[in-house]
């Protein structure tokens, strides 16, 4: 759909190498030399090895002392690090010296096996794209994607691709090892003929693990769908697009500002992207956006149930219905939005500009008028539904489009209600003075958002992204019924999040304790770690969260029998400096009243002062 | 409805900065609920009310800004504010267009001649605001 690199096509190009292999005649395997092809094998086993290296690499490279218990596959990838680790063994004494990279192979076979090599590294390289080390050397994740990455239903799928290409290329090495008969050789086809057999074992292994656990073709998908992490060419829209063009530029401004959205959780605190005008930004254009789906949706049922397809009629109306729910939710956030405020203003944040395009996107395909924008008034009609699907192929395009925008606003109610967690956990979301009761005198013009404030919006934000995860996953299934391109959203969203559908997002997104005017419950350091290693199970944060609590309640009851005059650590004041940000930055503590505080001048780069003080300035 | 009117009156009336200031923030005020008040899914007008909605708290909270504007409001909210259930929203988008026409022009002029810079500023920005909501509903501003 989105012209970018995938996974998949260094994955098939490497297949494809690896077939024209398998396929050479005897003729043109007895014409390899030998060590040639010995080098050649190397290299690929070499890289194949690495992606085993990636595997096992846990996200933070931090090992547990105690072996996890093997499951089938973990046997398998055991099982497949052991093996191309051997072959390597086998092959290295043997390889010729290393071959200059402008220096052509030989022979076909050898040239094959360099050329699979060279697509598999650029396969890794692309991988790799969506992590990265930190200052500390530990691995990070740059994008949603890279929690696909380092999911194990990536993993696996991965073990059985290599899998298939070490069966695809272990009888033509083999073969060869055993037809040349030159005695100088003896050695190197001794060794060759080895790491045949040990890429039996590796495929063998993997084959096993299959079948307790097979990796499903939506799996296999997944791996191949994985895109390179570069940033898409905004869509620009002049009017005079056919719809085809349309359904492009929808799911290109839905990844863009997917990315953006993520993006946003890497954002400090202090960021001067945080704004009222950007998350006002971001909740009105959301909300047309999810009104968009629906009548996108809407459509399509129509669209549909004329094509004598009543079941996905009706999937696509339930899917419009829950459209409709979003919108709402979306709606009630942004008008609870128009109340705060943050202490930096006018700065809209790059998230928000893609929101707005997604918006527009979403409208010139929903409506007929080619000139639609997000300031066109009354009087433009829907698209009719012919017209957004002309050709029943079209179907599964059109609905594409619109699942992926409502997995977009899916993606930024989450990472929205994020910051506004983090907002108000630095002081920073604030309310008009004159929205508070005359009884508060407070001198200036805004003050901190009273808790109650808070924990309402954040729970708003709870409700709309509950309600687009549900619309989302309506979609996925009227995608899967129908193969549409976006069914790798499904899969993706269940790799990256498992454990976590629409029902399961609900408690995701519950608002924690500490803005309900409870003191806060960072999380501790098992939790934190499990946040540092990308894990985002709710199951496995839990139990991490009450390791956390065991552990400070036996340093308190230790503390207590010791009779240490030492405080205990609380297990509410942590001594986590980011969650204190009151102090670094200098305000009050929440909750005071006169803690009212002035926002901030982007323009200058300080903060506003009072008329007085700025008389005495 | 009646908020919408009233609003306007006093924006019309309004003497001095501070005065100016108030009246305009509370414009802003009755824009909002004004325009809350008719964000239904079934108009054509949906999407430009709910960015409308947007400037017109941005604009408020800009005027918020202004070193001039008085702490408490200085004339009470009209009761009845709300518009009635069944208000068109063509109508209602047409009054606040006019009213934000209206608070366009009056910040403008509060810009130009404000002594303080910070006053300056927040008057300018604001007037920005109110012409992206004149822009929305289809009105150009001053």
């Amino acid at each position: 759909m989105t012209a970018r690199p995938a996974f998949g096509d260094f994955l098939a190009a490497a297949r494809d190498h690896a077939s024209i292999a398998a396929a050479l005649r005897d003729t043109g395997r007895r014409e390899a030399h030998v060590r040639e092809v010995t080098g050649s094998l190397l290299r690929l086993v070499t890289v194949m090895g690495r992606y085993l290296q990636d595997i096992t690499a846990v996200p933070g490279d931090i090992r547990s002392r105690v072996p996890p218990p093997l499951t089938a596959w973990g046997r398998a990838r055991s099982t497949a690090r052991d093996a191309l680790t051997n072959a390597a063994g086998q092959l290295l004494p043997h390889g010729g010296g290393r071959r200059a990279p402008d220096v052509t192979a030989g022979s076909e076979l050898a040239r094959r096996l360099d050329a699979a090599a060279v697509a598999l590294t650029a396969g890794r390289d692309l991988l790799h794209t969506h992590l990265t080390r930190d200052p500390r050397g530990t691995r990070q994740i740059r994008s949603e994607w890279g929690l696909v990455v380092c999911s194990p239903t990536a993993e696996r799928a991965l073990l059985a691709e290599l899998a298939a290409l070490a069966r695809q290329i272990a009888p033509p090495c083999a073969d060869l090892a055993q037809t040349c008969r030159s005695p100088d050789t003896a050695a190197a086809r001794a060794g060759l003929h080895q790491a045949c057999g040990w890429l039996t074992v590796l495929s063998a292994g993997v084959q096993a693990a299959q079948r307790h656990v097979p990796v499903s073709a939506a799996e296999r998908d997944l791996l191949h769908a994985i895109p390179l992490n570069a940033p898409l060419p905004r869509p620009v829209l002049d009017g005079s697009e056919p719809v085809a063009r349309l359904y492009d530029a929808v799911i290109t401004s839905a990844e863009r500002a997917r990315h953006a959205a993520w993006m946003l959780g890497t954002q400090p605190a202090w960021s001067p992207h945080l704004t009222a005008n950007s998350l006002r930004q971001i909740a009105a254009t959301s909300t047309v956006t999810s009104h968009h789906c629906q009548l996108l949706f809407r459509s399509l049922a129509a669209r549909t149930a004329r094509g004598g397809t009543p079941g996905l009629s009706a999937g696509l109306l339930r899917a419009a219905e829950a459209a409709g729910c979003a919108r709402a939710g979306w709606l009630h956030v942004a008008r609870a939005l128009n109340q705060v405020d943050t202490d930096t203003m006018r700065h809209l944040s790059p998230t928000a500009g893609e929101a707005a395009d997604l918006a527009l996107c979403t409208g010139r395909l929903a409506y007929a008028d080619p000139a639609w924008t997000l300031s066109s008034g009354p009087g433009h009609q829907p698209r009719t539904s012919q017209d957004l699907a002309p050709h029943p192929g079209d179907i599964p395009l059109a609905l594409a489009a619109a699942h992926h925008a409502c997995d977009t606003v899916t993606s930024l109610a989450y990472a929205e209600r994020e910051r506004i967690r983090t907002a108000a956990s630095a002081g920073r979301l604030l309310v008009p003075t004159r929205s508070l009761p005359a009884t508060m005198d407070i001198p200036r013009p805004f003050a901190p958002a009273p808790h109650p404030r808070v924990y309402a919006l954040l729970c708003l934000y709870q409700d709309a992204a509950a309600a687009a995860a549900e619309a989302s996953a309506q979609a996925g299934e009227a995608a899967a019924a129908i193969q549409a391109p976006s069914c790798v959203l499904t899969t993706a969203r269940a790799a990256a999040y498992p454990g976590l559908d629409a029902s399961a997002a609900r408690q995701r997104a519950a608002p924690g304790p500490d803005i309900a005017g409870q003191p806060a419950e960072p999380a501790g350091a098992v939790q934190d770690l499990l946040h540092r290693l990308g894990i985002t199970n709710p199951d496995l944060l839990g139990r991490a969260a009450d390791v956390d609590r065991a552990s400070e309640q036996l340093i308190i009851e230790a503390a207590r029998q010791g009779s240490t005059r030492l405080e205990p650590p609380s297990p509410i004041t942590p001594d986590r400096s980011a969650a204190s940000p009151a102090l670094t930055h200098g305000t009050r503590a929440h909750g005071d009243p006169h803690a009212a505080i002035l926002p901030h001048d982007p323009a200058s780069g300080r903060q506003h002062e009072s008329p007085q003080a700025e008389a005495e300035l | 409805m009646i908020r919408i009117t009233a609003a306007q009156h006093r924006v019309q009336q309004a003497s001095g900065l501070a005065a100016v200031l108030d009246a305009v923030y509370e414009a802003f005020e009755a824009m909002l609920s004004a325009l809350e008040a008719v964000q239904d899914p079934a108009s054509g007008l949906f999407a430009v009310l709910v960015m409308a909605a947007a400037s017109a708290a941005n604009g408020r909270n800009a005027v918020a800004l202004a070193p001039s504007l008085p702490g408490q409001p200085l004339l009470a909210v009209p009761a009845g504010g709300r518009p009635w259930p069944g208000e068109r929203p063509e109508r209602l988008a047409g009054l606040v267009a006019g009213l934000s026409h209206l608070v366009a022009g009056r910040l403008s002029q509060a810009a130009a001649c404000a002594p303080e810079s910070a006053d300056r500023a927040a008057c300018a920005h604001a007037a920005r605001c109110a012409r992206d909501i004149c822009g929305l509903l289809g009105t150009s501003g001053p």
